[in-house]
């Protein structure tokens, strides 16, 4: 017994230091243009998952078939999210140049409730690219978001039109503007 | 010694099973607005670092950085980079929407060479929200941001105001 303990201890260390030297001298690729294995994306994927609806708190959410609670989220959403998570039938480009991806919100809907939504627009996503907005919006503000967010795949048609065409660019964007990159 | 050579293996499954376990049951915080432990930090960094230096050790810079391209790279600072890591001549401010925080490098400059410069503006930098910008810009484009970023924190005042969108 004594003898397994000190392999153990020893297999411990020596394991430690191979991962240690493995991240150390520079060889995890880190372009967030290449996609990491499978297995690793869906590792990662389950271990935020997993996250958020452990630690993300149960709130009570607003009636979120009011229309207008609807159409005051999806202005807040076209104006400060969808350059990255896309629109209703559109894509966003940029958001494929992060890794991980951003999620393209109206074509793979959402698997967080409302209040799970919230809780990570508020503290955003750690080792990803999605900020925390923090106090930028009032709790009301969040709750029309996610209640948006979370119908966004299968909006009325008249929400759909209320939020369309959406109001001019936001003051300042973090992606290049490619019609300008493009003179 | 048959038992030391069966506690030298166990750990080799039993370590990687309790991680797993660890991620799986979503006891790693996403926050990025709460630190991660200080030892985490300390391991993450340096990997970024040397995978950058690693990874960018064979390209070179296409010839010296004139100063008009400077000053190009510096306009598309202004365009695409300046939001997330700050503007030069401002104050400086932390970026606490993001972890890991975006380095707001008019004020902190950078450690990294033109070509590694380049290289992580054209490919990213997995798991920081650091995306890719190789679809976007060209290829002089990109050398132009690199030495325009290699020089931030040491800029004239007539740099930074030669760089400054023009008004219409």
């Amino acid at each position: 017994m004594k003898t397994f303990l000190e392999g153990f201890a020893v297999g411990t260390l020596v394991l430690i230091l191979l991962a240690f030297l493995f991240l150390e001298t520079g060889r995890v690729d880190i372009r967030a243009d290449v996609a990491p294995s499978p297995w690793t994306s869906s590792f990662l994927d389950i271990a935020t998952h997993a996250s958020v609806r452990r630690n993300a708190p149960s709130l009570q959410s607003l009636s979120s078939n009011d229309e207008q609670v609807l159409v005051a989220g999806g202005k807040l959403y076209l104006n400060d999210c969808a350059g990255c998570h896309g629109e209703p039938g559109k894509r966003s480009q940029f958001g494929a140049t992060f890794y991980p991806p951003v999620p393209q919100l109206a074509q793979t809907p959402t698997r967080y409730n409302e209040a799970q939504i919230v809780w990570i627009a508020k503290h955003g996503v750690r080792r990803s690219g999605m900020g925390a907005e923090g106090n930028s919006y009032s709790d009301i503000d969040y709750g029309c978001l996610a209640a948006f967010i979370r119908q966004i795949s299968q909006l009325p048609p008249h929400v759909l039109a209320a939020i369309n065409p959406p109001p001019p660019a936001p003051v300042q964007s973090a992606s290049p503007d490619q019609s300008d990159v493009k003179k | 010694m048959k038992n030391f050579t069966a506690g030298f293996v166990a750990p080799f499954i039993l370590l990687p099973l309790v991680v797993l376990v660890y991620f799986a049951l979503g006891m790693a915080d996403t926050r990025c607005d709460v630190k991660p432990t200080a030892w985490e930090s300390a391991v993450m960094k340096p990997a970024v670092r040397s995978a950058v230096k690693r990874k960018a050790a064979n390209l070179s810079a296409p010839g010296t950085a004139t100063e008009d391209s400077i000053i190009a790279g510096g306009k598309l600072y202004v365009m695409g980079c300046m939001g997330c890591h700050g503007e030069p001549g401002k104050p400086f401010a932390e970026d606490h929407a993001n972890y890991p925080p975006a380095p707001q490098l008019p004020h902190v400059g950078t450690q990294y060479s033109e070509p590694e410069i380049y290289w992580i503006i054209k490919h990213g930098i997995r798991m920081t929200a650091m995306s890719a910008y190789g679809p976007f810009y060209k290829e002089d484009q990109l050398w132009s941001l690199a030495a325009f970023i290699r020089r931030v924190d040491t800029l004239t005042p007539v740099e930074i105001q030669s760089i400054q969108p023009q008004k219409h």
